[in-house]
């Protein structure tokens, strides 16, 4: 039990002694898990919108590849983008892999199908009134997107959070993708990985807590948004 | 009243597979009070739909001032509002519920102000609404602040869904009174939907009959549906709870309505025997007067169904027509049409 209770008392000498090996992993982390969030919002949210809104063709066959995409695997998405990135790649000229965009790239892949899941049910769940009220109060096609977005706004930003959870701690494409170079594409995540490997538990635990304490404010942050609006 | 605000022809709605609305000409104009009557079903809400443009027809034409518009059309989008017939107010306040018509017409000058007034119109008082949230309303209070973030943008038609169901009598009075001042102070043309035909008829400058999606009729007539019962010597009639029994015409199919036009009315059950016409007997309900035409309509019921009589204004004093009073329902079967 002693490694846990160091384990503590070693997040907290990291934290507040701001340990650079840590802040690194720490700002690996944001970075990637931001970008990613940031991008499967901007592409997520419009698609959700369509997808729970408007009634298509082939709507019930997205909907089942979308539902499908909550379940991919993070290595097989790991393992496909690092087949594009790679040099002999389609994408390996860019030279993203091992470098922090190559891995929020994979995390957009995995977060894109939980924002479009979650926030399309949020849309087919509002009230079919709604749609008749912001037309007749005068919304044109644009204000009748970002209204329905607004009354949505407890569910997308669930979506959001459900995503940002799954983005946060997850290991597969970090590694796969990041290599978990030290200073530079080590996650938190992936340093636990690796600590733990090393049998260094208490570092492992104090990596985790520093995951724990960016959750942790992240929830309350949205929480508190959702008292306020 | 200047020209027709809506010219409506060949108009069909239909939901999946099923059609719902089917209007081959209609008229209304400007500055008028229309109002819509029927059962439910009858296709009153689609057509409100239709014509404040929220919904895009399956077929047909609708003509807004002279020119073909549709929903989001510039000209009908800022001009034309519906009030859906139950309440349905955004996640918001009462403040940023009325305000958001304004706000999306960026036309917020003095919007505090208006706001209050508008809210004033329907018997809120605005500093005390203002800043209550959505779910902190009874159905009366929701209902009026859906009215008044339609009445602040000062529309030139406002579409009205059955807007004194469900609410109280004070709600429902306070609705009616705005309804009409917008009308009054806009020159506003009201469609109003309502069970409520008794107040639709006092000041409607004419009513819609809607029935299975069809216009038919003036709303002035009894419908009776069936079941029809065919009789030993094959004549067709309807029976009533009562035990009483109407000739009718024979029915097209069993679901057909009987819509009984030009009824009269017979002061005294015992008259009714006295003269060659099939009747009823029944107990007067209510009097209402037709804006329209200046009549008096007495409801009766017979039997537990309602009939519906016209009087002209001097009538119902000389026959001594009053609520509670037993009287006759005659009509001539070959004024029964069927829809």
């Amino acid at each position: 039990m002693d490694f846990i209770l160091q384990g503590f008392l070693k997040a907290i000498d990291l934290l507040v002694t701001g340990d650079p090996e840590t802040f690194s992993a720490v700002y690996a982390t944001l970075v990637v898990s931001a970008d990613s969030i940031a991008a499967s919002l901007v592409l997520g949210l419009p698609l959700g919108f369509c997808l729970g809104h408007f009634d298509f063709t082939g709507k019930r066959l997205l909907r089942l590849a979308v539902d499908t995409g909550l379940a991919l695997p993070t290595v097989f998405i790991g393992l496909v983008v690092y087949a594009f990135l790679t040099q002999r790649g389609p994408l390996g000229g860019l030279g993203l892999l091992f470098t922090l965009p190559g891995i929020a790239i994979g995390l957009t892949i995995l977060a894109l199908p939980i924002v479009i899941a979650l926030s399309a049910t949020a849309v087919e769940g509002m009230d079919r009134k709604l749609r008749v009220t912001l037309i007749s109060l005068g919304a044109d096609r644009r204000q009748l997107f970002l209204g329905t977005v607004w009354e949505a706004r407890h569910g997308i930003l669930a979506a959001g959070l459900t995503a940002f959870g799954r983005v946060l701690t997850e290991v597969g494409i970090a590694m796969m993708v990041g290599g978990n170079i030290k200073w530079q594409t080590r996650t938190v995540t992936t340093a636990i990985a690796l600590e733990t490997n090393k049998g260094e538990f208490a570092a492992g635990i104090a990596l985790g807590l520093v995951l724990l304490i960016i959750a942790f404010s992240v929830t309350l942050s949205v929480s508190f948004l959702r008292k306020r609006y | 009243m200047g020209g027709f605000l809506y010219e409506i022809s060949g108009l069909r709605q239909v939901y999946r597979t099923q059609p719902v609305l089917h209007i081959d000409r209609l008229e209304i104009p400007q500055g008028a009070i229309v109002g819509v009557i029927g059962p439910n079903g009858g296709g009153k809400s689609t057509l409100l739909k239709l014509i404040g443009f929220v919904e895009k027809p399956s077929a047909g034409k609708i003509l807004f001032k002279g020119k073909p518009a549709e929903p989001f059309a510039p000209q009908v989008r800022l001009q034309v509002t519906l009030m859906p017939q139950e309440p349905f107010l955004l996640k918001r306040t009462v403040f940023n519920n009325v305000a958001y018509g304004l706000n999306v017409r960026k036309d917020t000058d003095t919007i505090k102000e208006r706001v209050h007034e508008a809210l004033a119109w329907v018997g809120l008082n605005g500093r005390d609404f203002e800043g209550r949230p959505w779910y902190a309303l009874s159905g009366g209070e929701a209902q009026r602040v859906a009215l008044a973030s339609r009445l602040i943008l000062k529309p030139e038609v406002l579409l009205l869904d059955e807007p004194t169901a469900n609410v109280d009598a004070m709600s429902s009075q306070l609705i009616k009174d705005a309804a009409l001042k917008a009308r009054q102070e806009w020159g506003t043309t009201l469609i109003i939907a309502s069970h409520d035909w008794q107040w639709l008829h006092e000041v409607a400058d004419s009513t819609l009959h809607l029935f299975k999606g069809r216009l038919s009729g003036t709303g002035r007539e009894t419908i009776l549906f069936g079941p029809w019962e065919v009789l030993g010597d094959g004549r067709w009639c309807k029976r009533l709870p009562d035990g009483q029994r109407l000739p009718v015409p024979q029915p097209p199919d069993d679901n057909s309505a009987a819509l009984i036009a030009n009824a009269v009315l017979r002061a005294g059950a015992g008259e009714a025997t006295s003269i060659a016409l099939p009747a009823v007997s029944g107990i007067v309900t209510r009097l209402a007067l037709d804006n329209s035409s200046g009549d008096v309509l007495v409801s009766i019921s017979a039997g537990g169904l309602p009939f519906m009589v016209a009087l002209e204004q001097q009538q119902p004093r000389q026959l001594g027509i009053y609520p509670g009073r037993t009287v006759s329902v005659c009509y001539n079967p070959a004024d029964v049409t069927w829809v």
